[in-house]
């Protein structure tokens, strides 16, 4: 080989660019990486948090989730969040942001007020929610009476618990998913409403042969986005209902926070209660991304 | 080489005196110089989020100025600190001092995270168990060992709405509050003040479907536990823990006496929206301070005994990966600080000391509720010396509050909670 060549090669693999990128792969790997495997490695073991000594137990801690009726049965609420808060979550920031995007007055102060909840965190929230649902000192119930509604106790009932869930998570995240939207929205070139005008096209029309299909990218993000946080919806059920009443609204990081920092520290069984959590949230996500994925140039 | 043993000759018994005389002046000399030095700082970590944690940073403050040992505090919420505790004491990042419930004593022990308590250093720091009451000072021990030293006793009473006993005719002959003396008397009141949006009767703060600490009380009331005497597995499937169950779902679906759930029953209590609450000592400044008219009384005795259920703090040693002998002193005076002025604790946090020292303070016998409180020692009793106690608690919510819905009969409830406590790995 000759030697010009050979300086070429070793120019091509120059460190500096690696050097650059070794103090965030470094943070990466340490903060990232090496818990995930860690974690990994726990679930195969019986380890409990303060306890020096644990041994390897195979696939037992997986084995007993398929036993656990309780783990099964927060996986299938989280499923159900998931559903049920879908639609208003992908719908609700649409409508408003197509509303916000038409000029309408105010837009700044309106805009800043819907995102206004997203800066709350969730702590903030989930009280709030909980005082206004309070079936007895509560503003929601004052009002139903006034109305004359019978009293209703939204998150003491079984049926209606996670719905209460769902109306705080709607509240708590619109704001974020409009501003969304509403970039999706400005990126729409005009000229093309402008042609499907001189055609005739009615607004509806325009929104569903134009504004929807150029969306796509966008609700593809908002989509997975929302699942994923779905499936680890945590904060407003621990503060709101603790996975109540009974165990109607008991979710899978719910069950898993328990085992880990609760029932007697067990992070072996936790560690796997989340790599299955990983694993669904994995599935859900490539069929998504093989659903939506289309182009989107225009 | 000389081989024979050193000889004591008048040269080597004078050098040897002379090393003596100076090791033992500079030794104290030394102790002194380090006692009279830069007092160490000590880290004390509780969950006193409310009221009281105010107060217990005052006299923290107190502390720190009489004797210039410097006190980090931490106050976090105690589940969370349960978990810091747990995660920071092997990794050597645990407090100097840690505030824990009784309940936490026997898996911490068991754990390795507290340090054992040495009989002979306790009685040298001037604790001994003839100046506490009995139930929080056992409290401390586990499998024989001490671990903890009792702070005070927090514990359940009656609180009664002044106003709406009185509205209801439910007063004595002097215009006091009629207060239940059983469970039908109890039932009969509470239904006569349920009307509207009132609510007659409830126990718990936040939650009450699920205010397992209530439903501890009512299963000690009626002689039964959690755990079989040994600990070895679950009493809750027997009768006695099923008829307690009964009742605790009765009070929402039959007799409609009681709020839903999720209710707060301590902001409805507030809004003179419940008549009749059974709840933690802790509430009372926090009513005062909203200028609630309320009456106290003892726990009325509901089953077969006026059993008072009773959580108490306990100072904690977690166990340091390597001993600091200055700190541990400091950490010492630090509790024995606050023994000697839990009276001013008592009077200002409205808990109860463990002590029996301040029991005779007339500003604590002069207050009705101080003296109510004290007046239900003899009935105290706090949870099972057993590791498993808190999962077990945890395991118990969602399934009390299926009986209290209606969602769950009551012997399958606790024979579903039985068999999931049972499960609990050792």
């Amino acid at each position: 080989m000759p030697a010009g060549k050979r300086r070429d090669g070793l120019r091509r693999v120059s460190p500096t660019p690696y050097l650059f990128l070794l103090p965030a792969l470094l943070l990466f790997v340490i903060f990232r990486v090496y818990p995930l495997v860690n974690g990994l490695w726990l679930s195969f073991t019986n380890a409990r948090l303060g306890r020096a000594e644990y041994t390897f137990v195979g696939l037992s801690n997986y084995e007993k989730l398929l036993d656990d009726s309780r783990f099964l049965l927060s996986l299938v609420n989280t499923a159900y969040y998931t559903v049920a808060s879908t639609l208003p979550i992908l719908a609700l920031p649409l409508l408003l942001a197509v509303v916000l995007n038409r000029g309408v007055g105010f837009k700044a102060m309106l805009r800043g007020a819907f995102f206004f909840p997203f800066t709350l965190s969730v702590v903030t929230v989930g009280l709030t929610w909980l005082w206004l649902l309070d079936p007895v000192v509560g503003p929601f119930n004052y009002y139903l009476q006034q109305m004359g509604f019978p009293v209703r106790s939204l998150l003491a009932d079984p049926q209606t618990a996670m719905w209460g869930i769902v109306l705080t998570s709607v509240w708590w995240v619109t704001g974020y998913y409009l501003v969304i939207y509403l970039a999706g929205l400005q990126d729409i070139p005009h000229h093309l409403y402008e042609a499907a005008a001189i055609d005739g096209a009615s607004a509806w029309r325009s929104f569903v042969s134009i504004t929807l299909p150029l969306l796509r990218p966008v609700f593809l993000f908002v989509f997975v986005i929302h699942i994923i946080g779905s499936f680890q919806i945590f904060g407003q059920v621990f503060i709101m209902t603790q996975g109540g009443p009974g165990d109607a609204t008991r979710t899978v990081v719910q069950h898993l926070y328990e085992a880990a920092f609760q029932n007697l520290f067990q992070f072996g069984s936790a560690s796997a209660m989340a790599w299955v959590l990983f694993a669904v949230i994995l599935v859900f996500s490539l069929i998504q991304f093989r659903i939506l994925r289309g182009h989107a140039e225009y | 080489m000389n081989n024979h043993p050193a000889e004591m000759t008048r040269r080597r018994f004078l050098a040897s005196t002379a090393v003596i005389g100076a090791t033992t002046l500079l030794g104290p000399s030394g102790h002194m110089a380090s006692a009279q030095g830069p007092k160490p700082t000590i880290s004390f970590w509780n969950g006193l989020t409310g009221a009281d944690g105010k107060v217990m940073g005052e006299l923290i403050g107190q502390f720190t100025k009489e004797t210039g040992i410097q006190v980090e505090l931490q106050m976090i919420e105690w589940l969370n600190l349960y978990a810091k505790l747990q995660v920071s004491t092997p990794a050597g990042e645990g407090p100097d001092v840690c505030l824990v419930h009784t309940v936490e004593v026997p898996h911490f022990a068991g754990d390795g995270i507290l340090d054992p308590i040495d009989d002979r250093m306790l009685a040298s720091k001037g604790f001994r168990g003839e100046d506490y009451l009995p139930s929080p000072w056992n409290g401390g021990t586990y499998q024989g060992k001490r671990y903890t030293i009792p702070l005070d006793v927090p514990q359940h009473i009656l609180f009664m709405n002044a106003k709406l006993l009185k509205d209801a005719g439910l007063v004595n002959a002097d215009g006091s509050p009629k207060v239940p003396g059983s469970k039908d008397e109890l039932i009969q009141m509470a239904t006569r003040l349920t009307r509207g949006d009132v609510f007659g009767f409830s126990i718990g703060t936040t939650g009450v479907g699920r205010y397992t600490w209530g439903f501890h009380n009512l299963l000690w009331q009626n002689g039964t536990n959690i755990f079989t005497p040994d600990l070895k597995k679950s009493a809750l499937a027997d009768p006695a823990a099923i008829e307690v169950a009964e009742f605790w779902g009765s009070l929402y679906t039959t007799y409609k006496i009681a709020p839903p759930s999720n209710a707060s029953a301590r902001d409805a209590f507030i809004a003179g929206k419940l008549a009749m609450w059974i709840a933690g000592s802790w509430n009372f400044t926090g009513l005062r301070d909203a200028k609630v008219d309320f009456a106290v009384a003892p726990v009325p005795k509901i089953f077969k005994q006026p059993t008072v259920w009773t959580i108490p703090h306990q100072f904690s040693f977690p166990k340091p990966k390597a001993q600091d002998a200055a700190k541990r002193e400091a950490a010492w005076s630090m509790i024995r600080w606050i023994t000697d002025h839990v009276a001013e604790w008592t009077l200002r946090a409205g808990q109860v000391s463990a002590s029996r020292k301040s029991h005779s303070d007339p500003r604590i016998t002069g207050d009705p509720v101080l003296r109510t409180l004290l007046s239900q020692g003899p009935n105290w009793q706090n949870g099972q010396p057993a590791p498993k106690w808190v999962a077990a608690e945890n395991l118990t919510r969602p399934q009390i509050e299926s009986v209290y819905i209606g969602q769950k009969n009551a012997k399958a409830a606790m024979e579903e909670l039985a068999r999931q406590i049972n499960a609990l790995p050792d």
